[in-house]
């Protein structure tokens, strides 16, 4: 083999899939805009709350994708979207329609990078936020303070579907950097509704906390309350048990 | 040495140990701080793999939680580790084979320290929360454009050099050496600009991170673990590499697959949908390659069986060489469209990823230390026993973490898919297979401590002086006590 050929071959092997795989999608996907929901061109707009790269990013840096994912695969991918409330909320009394469905690629706006995830040794979170506010309306503690709770430690708070507290099941880690201790009077309405306080203290969430907090209730990933478009149907059976 | 000198090849050895010496110090320290950050990958590993089944592990101290201590495992493991084994793999091979001394070694060894800096700053960033936040690479933007500074401050002079080589045969080491290379700048330069450098769909962003990741072990460590294998097999057992023709295409099945591999961690996710699938394909395909290579070195240290169990390089070596094969059939069958469904969110992508980084690179990489050091440091290695170790808890540690991280995973992905179970039931079944893996990373980090241990006495100079290898067994002594003197070393002239 001459040097000539090495470096043609290289080129023609390497560059092909490079352009093809890497540049040509990466160019593809950039111009990509939210899809419509309906022929009179009202587009789908997930709507999210303002500062979600942020939040994205704390995600990301405290390694929640280590264990996380955040995509609900198509049928053919995967059952996710049989798999409890993953896709969305499931039909019931206090929430008429269904309106689970498959990740969009729009769902990712305004985060520098898809947290698609490593593992589902916790569960997938596409829809977390959602989750969380439906079964926590009404109770005593906010969807917000849930969160604050599960972050400060996730094995001391009740599970805001089924009220169980989860000690045995949860292997979160409980990420106390996201949290300071500080004087009672200084503590306000974030305070967390911990039963083993030091006495005179609270603690509060610090600013990448509440961030955090913030990303992680925005992840709704249903329709927002309108009718699912035609073409994001999928069989809604869920497949037999083998 | 393993020559013996004669007044023909007189020349040869003053030129090969000329450039030993010349390269000395960049891979002397390339070796052994690769083999400090190794055992410090390691111990995040046992970190991080504990937490995933005992949360409550190390729980006070809060910058190495669960998520971040993942990710500064498998940065320190790949670019501590790895990267700078691989360098010093490549400095000396690419010397050798062109036969040039190294005119830049102070430069190198420079760069040497920064990359070390680089990636301390690296690991500190992301224990402290402030990394990329991309998963898969995790090092903030301005370490990985740092990084690719002293990446080529490092291997430029080795392209030089194989640039005014004298004409003539180019050896087949030398094509995988040119082209992890050129490979990694490539993949690196890429995965900076489109993950980080230029507004993309965050989806694009996070397969061009999941195509690099995959890009750093098959074109980048592999090939230069392939290229020290292809050049100790023959060194060691005298023989020549047995198929030209096979080793031409083991190369370019992988130059035409690596490339492509990588998306099938994104199957399911909204990217354009050929991605997934061709990741997928390419590395179904491995086996390709795996096979040709794998058939063709272990073909060409065939019927010297005595020699690769007394040879410390060669045992290693070709331990990583069947290990890759192995990777190769893992990799045909996990990578199916229905294993993938299975498996994806798993233990599974772990366990390959172990395999490919210890048990297919490091092996390799071990067997090019244990051959090179003696050669730069003029000094044997101080004990077969702890060779020994390194050996046998190296090889039965990565195969209980493959083995537990695989089946761990096929578990977990097949209570993903019983959907009459509930979630938690899932997370509970695999836990068992998550004390397995933290159990063997135990293991592994005793190997390498010992492994380290000897390689920084080697650093210091105090290998012993001897004109005979250490060697792993001896054989057939002629009395119960053996010969006079050299009891450790008889009967054999090669390493």
């Amino acid at each position: 083999m001459t040097f000539k050929a090495f470096i043609l071959g290289m080129l023609a092997t390497f560059g092909l899939p490079w352009l093809f795989a890497i540049v040509l999608p990466f160019a593809e996907m950039r111009g990509l805009e939210s899809p419509q929901l309906d022929e009179e061109g009202e587009y789908y707009d997930p709507g999210r709350a303002e500062r979600i790269s942020e939040g994205s990013k704390i995600y990301g840096q405290e390694g929640c994708a280590v264990c996380h994912s955040q995509v609900v695969r198509p049928t053919y991918a995967g059952w996710d979207v049989h798999r409890g409330e993953w896709a969305g909320l499931r039909a019931s009394p206090d929430q008429p329609d269904d309106t689970r469905r498959e990740t969009l690629p729009s769902d990712y706006f305004d985060e520098a990078v898809a947290h698609i995830g490593e593992a589902r040794n916790g569960p997938d979170l596409s829809n977390f936020g959602r989750r969380v506010e439906f079964y926590q309306k009404g109770k005593e503690i906010s969807a917000e303070q849930w969160v604050y709770l599960h972050l400060y430690n996730p094995r001391g708070v009740k599970n805001y579907k089924d009220d169980q507290f989860i000690p045995a099941k949860s292997t979160c880690p409980s990420k106390r950097s996201l949290f300071d201790q500080v004087p009672l009077y200084q503590a306000g309405d974030d305070a967390l509704a911990l039963e083993a306080n030091e006495e005179g203290f609270a603690v509060i969430p610090n600013d990448r906390g509440r961030r955090l907090a913030g990303y992680l209730l925005s992840l709704k990933k249903d329709t927002l309350g309108q009718p699912l478009p035609k073409d994001w149907t999928f069989t809604r059976e869920a497949p037999k048990a083998e | 040495m393993s020559e013996t000198p004669s007044t023909t090849d007189i020349h040869d050895i003053e030129l090969r140990s000329s450039i030993d010496r010349s390269l000395r110090h960049p891979v002397m320290f390339f070796f052994a701080s690769g083999s400090i950050w190794l055992v410090l990958g390691i111990l995040l590993g046992f970190i991080a793999s504990a937490k995933k089944h005992a949360p409550e592990f190390l729980d006070c101290i809060s910058w190495i939680d669960a998520g971040k201590v993942d990710a500064a495992h498998l940065s320190a493991l790949v670019y501590g580790w790895g990267c700078q084994a691989a360098f010093g793999m490549i400095i000396w091979l690419m010397a050798r084979l062109t036969r040039k001394e190294c005119t830049a070694s102070g430069i190198i060894l420079v760069a040497g320290h920064l990359w070390n800096l680089i990636i301390m700053v690296g690991i500190v960033t992301i224990l402290a929360g402030q990394g990329s936040g991309v998963t898969l690479m995790a090092f903030p933007s301005y370490i990985w454009v740092s990084l690719l500074v002293v990446y080529l401050m490092i291997t430029l002079w080795s392209l030089v050099q194989f640039q005014v080589r004298d004409a003539g045969h180019v050896y087949v080491s030398q094509w995988y050496l040119l082209a992890g290379l050129l490979w990694f700048p490539w993949i690196l330069g890429s995965a900076i600009f489109f993950v980080f450098a230029s507004e993309g769909h965050p989806l694009m962003a996070a397969a061009v991170a999941a195509w690099f990741k995959s890009g750093v072990f098959l074109l980048f460590l592999l090939p230069t673990a392939l290229a020290s294998a292809y050049y100790l097999a023959p060194k060691v057992t005298g023989r020549p590499v047995y198929s030209y023709n096979v080793a031409l295409f083991g190369f370019w099945a992988l130059a035409f697959l690596g490339p492509w591999a990588g998306f099938q961690r994104l199957m399911g996710a909204p990217i354009p949908q050929f991605l997934p699938y061709a990741g997928a394909a390419a590395m179904v395909l491995i086996l390709i390659p795996a096979l040709a290579v794998g058939l063709n070195i272990l073909k060409t240290i065939q019927d010297q069986k005595e020699l690769a169990a007394q040879s410390p390089s060669l045992r290693f070596t070709t331990s990583g060489i069947v290990l890759f094969i192995i990777f190769g059939v893992l990799s045909f069958g996990l990578n199916t469209v229905p294993a993938i469904k299975m498996t994806q969110f798993s233990y599974t992508g772990y366990g390959l990823d172990i395999l490919a980084i210890y048990g297919v690179f490091s092996l390799c990489a071990f067997g090019a230390i244990y051959f090179i050091v003696p050669r730069v440091t003029r000094r044997e290695w101080l004990s077969s026993r702890f060779i020994t170790w390194h050996f046998f808890l190296s090889l039965y540690a990565v195969a209980s973490i493959v083995c537990c991280a695989i089946i761990g995973g096929i578990i977990q992905g097949q209570g993903m898919e019983d959907l009459s179970q509930p979630f938690g039931t899932m997370a509970e079944r695999s836990s068992s297979y998550g004390w397995g893996i933290t159990i063997a990373w135990a293991f592994l980090l005793v190997a390498n401590f010992v492994f380290c241990l000897h390689l920084l006495l080697m650093w210091a100079r105090l290998g012993r002086r001897s004109s005979h290898p250490t060697l792993l067994q001896n054989h057939h002594p002629e009395s119960p006590h053996g010969p006079e003197g050299e009891i450790d070393n008889i009967g054999s002239v090669n390493a």
